[in-house]
């Protein structure tokens, strides 16, 4: 027999009170009010030794009571078998939950996480499961715990040990809160379905800094039984800030000052730190760096003038004891050529023609330079026959381009420019329409707007499932009047006679990427623009034509084809004054540059992402989908990495390291930056009570010795439980105490009755 | 002397014994407090205690001649005995005993000792019922009777007067409950001498259950106006004898103080005390000139009323007889 709290036992003690309450006779209970003690005084307590033989039963029986009372408080049970060897302990399921994210690469946190690990692994008892779990943006589990049905692995802790050697801090931020909770949610499935003994628990080793994201955490209702032992590596020397560049690099030129932010954390000792500009060389992009003030926990923001002399593309913070987050990469400004060759005869500086209006549609872009280069058509037309001569007798060849200046070349000297569009106003010679059809065919596009029909002619030739009809025709039908009969083209549709009719857009599809900025209602009026002629086309049913817009009569007015992996897009009206007012509206230039875009294939979205973040790759929005489709693209890392893009990837994912990347494909060369989470240089240490705030159940680590103290105590209290020896003492001591009232009352009774009668 | 002596030690000596040799007569105390009304009670003693007397109190104490005095010049004529002038051709002057116009002034202690009874009622209610006797008695001799109730402060008091409804007042005035933590005769006898110019009769009903140091300078108050003085303590049997026989736990009932007593074992040791306070209480009241009378609670409230007749005839007769001593010594005539 065995009790589970002994100290009751120490209620004995009042075993001596009846002993000595028999011993003393008890001053009587009544009162007798008198009217003075003057002549009084007090009669001493009197002991008497017969009260103990005369009351020997009473006494036992009150000393009975009371030593079962206490026995009962003492709650006693009778245990069959008192040892309890170690392989008799339950196993836990114990899932080491290691922090890699990049502010683990402080001095020696990682060192001091591993050696937390190791310490976990060794108090691993013989029936003790483990995972191994890392997590930093994201939890990957390493090593996972043994499922039910499958063989069990042998010697589990030297595996978790091995694959411990062969991790490292990776560069990404740290989300603990969704780490945490899948562990948990496994860990907490896992013991509901197994209905197994075996208590979880998890390990966390972590540096519990500031920066990593616990909100998962406050709508996840923890487990009760999954408690969570925290260790917390510390480093020995806390000081760490960062820089971040606010200046958006797109609009950055080479002499703006750029707004630098820089962060200390709030645990730093340091105040005083420099920041510069740094070079992929390690030279010094700065003579002179900037020295910045900043108090821990606060942040200060400088201007740091950008070299000019220098392709300088990080931002270097010098003066704080972590390193790790002290380069802020910037991709460095590039202006990007575009050549595009023009096919037509009109000048330059002659503002009737559709060239003029381009030029100047396109001449205003920081960021992007068009190189035009004119090909007269007589050239176009006989393309053979490109010579000197030709070059000077054109009219158009005279006119050097305006922004390049450069003189007029021919079709194959043009060819190896790599131009990225080719408008075409002039008529085309049938070689010129299969070199065009094959710059098309290998990605380009192709922009034309005939200024007669004999052109649209042969435009519509390039493409399948279009001819050009006469106007006569649509005349019969009564839609013309009989001036337009007059008119001096009668090979286009002259609407309404001179400027007195007109024609407007109408079913405008404003899905496309040519329209789609349009689309918003406060810009999508495009009734202002007035068309006086347009060619008129007759598309066949199955026509591989999308048609982006129409006239009100139904005409189309923009079609687009895809010609292999490159588009053609028809305008069936010109810009120009005598064709409409389109040029003369405001929609007319970010329409141009919506064709560059497209021309220019693309670009990234964003040059700057942080570790472990995607970036979306640049594509053709077309609907045809074939411009990017069959180009082989790599992505060089930082590290000199090279890793090859699927034909079908619209995002890279693979950031996971800081750096500048460089995203080349057949033609083109990007480059991105990639940098820390800002989150990641919040160090300062993190409150473990904040996790118990979202509830977290934190527990203690304890020895085994201590967990077969407890399951000891564990199984006592459920042997007593189950025998529940006390409510029969309780019961014996009520008996007892029934018994032992009966009899005092019987002896009060027979003293009572000769003193009744003496008196 | 012999007899005053004697009458003395009967007086002081008095513990339930009634003059006349039996109470047979005389109405039970505990019959006596069963009626609620003061006045109605003390009507009945005092009715009962004339039916027993077998003299008429209505003609008793009317204006009783006591001496003569040889007239001086400035005497008031009115008093001048013209027969005795007539027969003895010498101007005597009547003098009367002060009897009609007596001041009397009931000190009733209702302190919590006097709480305590042993007969069914308390000493407190025999006290009560004893004052109120007497106030009705003096009352229907036309004399002025005051009250001055006390415990450790003065509860009620009431001048000495003789007018109409001054008596239901007095009764009103005994009504008070026992309450308060000592006895202190200081201050009632204080207000006496404060607002009792001429002389009277001060009745004291107490137990004079306090130090004999106390009680000794307390009661020279009494005298030292040269007020006419008695005492009637009142005490209850079991006070006297101590007849508890259970061991108890014995509260003062006065200051709350709790003593565990074994009657057996204290007797002795209880009575002799007593004794000795109560030879210590009738030392004092010897050496101050005043009549002391024990009244046992379970004695008929008559005795009390023979105590205060034999008082005052005590004191009438040694009054006359001392002023015929003076009267001889300064060789006046007398009769």
């Amino acid at each position: 027999m065995s009790v589970l709290v002994p100290l009751y036992l120490a209620g004995l003690g009042a075993l001596s009170l009846p002993v000595l309450f028999h011993l003393i006779r008890r001053t009587p209970r009544g009162h007798q009010p008198f009217s003075t003690l003057l002549f009084l005084s007090p009669s001493p307590p009197r002991l008497t030794r017969r009260s103990r033989l005369d009351h020997w039963l009473l006494l036992l029986l009150r000393a009975a009571a009371l030593a079962l009372l206490a026995l009962a408080f003492a709650r006693p049970f009778f245990r069959a078998s008192a040892v309890l060897s170690l392989e008799q302990l339950a196993g836990r399921r114990v899932a080491i939950v290691l922090d890699t994210s990049a502010s683990m690469r402080r001095s020696d946190l990682w060192p001091q996480a591993l050696a937390h690990a190791e310490r976990t692994i060794k108090e691993l008892g013989p029936n003790d499961d483990v995972a191994l779990v890392t997590f930093d943006e994201h939890a990957q589990t390493i090593v996972d715990f043994e499922r039910p049905g499958e063989p069990p692995t042998r010697d589990k802790p030297n595996l978790v040990r091995q694959q411990l050697k062969s991790l490292g801090p990776s560069w990404r931020s740290t989300d603990l809160g969704s780490a945490l909770v899948s562990v948990a949610t496994e860990l907490d499935s896992a013991v509901e379905e197994a209905e197994s003994i075996a208590e979880p628990q998890i390990v966390l080793i972590t540096d519990l800094q500031s920066g990593s994201r616990v909100e998962d955490l406050q709508a996840y209702e923890w487990p009760s039984q999954v408690p969570v032992v925290v260790h917390a590596v510390r480093a020995s020397k806390s000081s760490n800030a960062s820089a971040l560049l606010l200046t958006d690099t797109e609009q950055a030129t080479e002499d703006d000052d750029s707004r630098v932010r820089v962060i200390n954390a709030a645990d730093s000792t340091a105040e005083q730190f420099f920041v510069r500009w740094q070079s992929a060389d390690g030279r010094l992009a700065a003579d002179e760096s900037l020295p910045v003030h900043v108090p821990a926990g606060q942040s200060r923001v400088v201007r740091l003038k950008r070299p000019s002399e220098l392709t300088a593309d990080r931002i270097e913070l010098i003066g704080d004891d972590d390193v790790f987050d002290n380069l802020h990469f910037v991709v460095p400004p590039r202006i990007e050529t575009l050549p595009v060759v023009y096919i037509g005869n009109d000048s330059p500086t002659d503002p009737e023609g559709p060239r003029y209006y381009m030029e100047i549609a396109w001449a205003d872009d920081a960021l992007r330079q068009v190189e035009l280069h004119t090909l007269t058509d007589d050239k176009a037309a006989n393309p053979d026959e490109g010579g000197d001569e030709e070059r000077a007798s054109s009219e158009s060849e005279a006119a050097s381009d305006s922004r390049g200046g450069k003189p007029n070349l021919t079709w194959s000297e043009l060819s190896t420019l790599r131009p990225k569009a080719v408008v075409v106003t002039g008529a085309l010679s049938a070689t010129m329409q299969e070199r065009l059809r094959n710059f098309a065919e290998s990605g380009g596009l192709l922009l034309l707007a005939p200024l007669s029909r004999e052109a649209a002619a042969t435009h519509a030739a390039l493409f399948d499932g279009v001819e050009v009809i006469a106007p006569d025709s649509e005349a019969a039908e009564g839609d013309s009047t009989a001036e337009a009969t007059e008119s001096r083209d009668s090979d286009v549709e002259q609407t309404a006679g001179g400027r007195r009719g007109y024609r407007l857009l109408a079913e405008i599809d404003f899905s496309h990427p040519l329209f789609q900025p349009f689309s918003n209602p406060r810009y999508n009026d495009f009734t202002a623009i007035h068309f006086w002629r347009h060619r008129r086309l007759r598309l066949e049913d199955d026509s591989p034509f999308q048609t982006l817009a129409r006239f009100d009569n139904g005409d189309p007015a923009i079609l687009e084809q895809a010609l292999g992996d490159g588009r053609g897009i028809l305008f069936t009206s010109g810009w120009h004054p005598a064709d409409s007012q389109l040029a003369l509206s405001s929609k007319f230039v970010p329409l141009m540059q919506l064709l560059l875009d497209q021309a220019a294939g693309g670009k990234l979205v964003r040059s700057s992402v942080a570790v472990g973040e995607s970036l979306a790759l640049p594509a053709w929005k077309s609907r045809a989908n074939v411009v990017n489709a069959r180009r082989v693209r790599t992505v060089t890392k930082p590290d000199k990495t090279i890793v090859r893009l699927t034909s079908d990837a619209t995002n890279f994912d693979d950031t996971d390291q800081p750096g500048l990347y460089e995203l080349r494909s057949d033609e083109e060369t990007y480059l991105f930056a990639v940098n820390l989470d800002a989150s990641e240089s919040n160090t300062a240490p993190l409150d473990v009570g904040q996790l118990e705030q979202a509830g977290v159940r934190l527990g203690t680590e304890i020895t085994q010795a201590e967990r077969r103290d407890r399951l000891r105590q564990q199984r006592d209290k459920e042997l007593e439980d189950r025998q529940q020896v006390w409510r029969w003492l309780i019961v014996a001591a009520l008996g007892i105490l029934m018994l032992e009232t009966g009899l005092a009352s019987r002896a009060a009774r027979q003293t009572n009755q000769p003193t009744e009668a003496t008196s | 002397m012999a007899r005053s002596r004697q009458q003395l030690g009967q007086r002081n000596g008095g513990s339930g014994r009634a003059p006349s040799g039996s109470n047979a007569s005389f109405i039970d105390p505990a019959t006596l407090v069963r009626i609620k009304n003061l006045q109605l009670r003390a009507k009945v003693v005092v009715e009962g205690f004339f039916s027993g007397l077998h003299r008429s109190p209505y003609h008793g104490f009317s204006v009783e001649f006591s001496e003569y005095r040889q007239y001086t010049a400035g005497d008031d004529l009115r008093y001048l005995d013209w027969k005795l002038f007539a027969r003895s051709d010498r101007y005597y002057i009547k003098r009367f005993e002060d009897e009609t116009n007596l001041r009397c002034y009931l000190l009733v202690d209702l302190s919590r000792s006097m709480g305590f009874g042993s007969v069914g009622y308390d000493k407190a209610e025999y006290a009560r019922t004893t004052a109120a006797t007497f106030a009705y008695f003096l009352s229907l001799q036309r004399d002025a009777v005051g009250l001055v109730t006390f415990d450790e402060r003065i509860q009620d008091y009431l001048p000495a007067r003789f007018r109409p409804g001054h008596l239901h007042r007095v009764m009103m005035g005994l009504e008070h409950a026992v309450a308060g933590k000592s006895t202190n005769l200081q201050l009632p006898l204080e207000q006496i001498a404060r607002t009792a110019a001429k002389r009277g009769m001060i009745v004291l009903i107490s137990d004079m259950l306090a130090p004999i140091e106390a009680i000794e300078s307390q009661l020279g108050y009494l005298r030292s106006r040269g007020h006419e003085a008695v005492v009637m303590r009142v005490l209850d049997p079991a006070e006297v004898d101590f007849g508890f026989d259970q061991p108890a736990m014995f509260q003062d009932l006065e200051s709350g103080r709790e003593m565990y007593i074994d009657p057996a074992a204290t007797r002795d040791e209880y009575r002799r005390r007593f004794e000795e306070h109560a030879a210590g209480l009738d030392r004092v009241c010897n050496q101050l000139g005043i009549d002391l009378y024990s009244l046992s609670t379970d004695r008929p409230v008559e005795f009390a009323l023979f105590d205060l007749l034999n008082s005052r005839m005590h004191r009438g007769r040694q009054a006359s007889r001392q002023t015929g001593q003076r009267a001889a010594a300064t060789g006046g005539g007398g009769l």
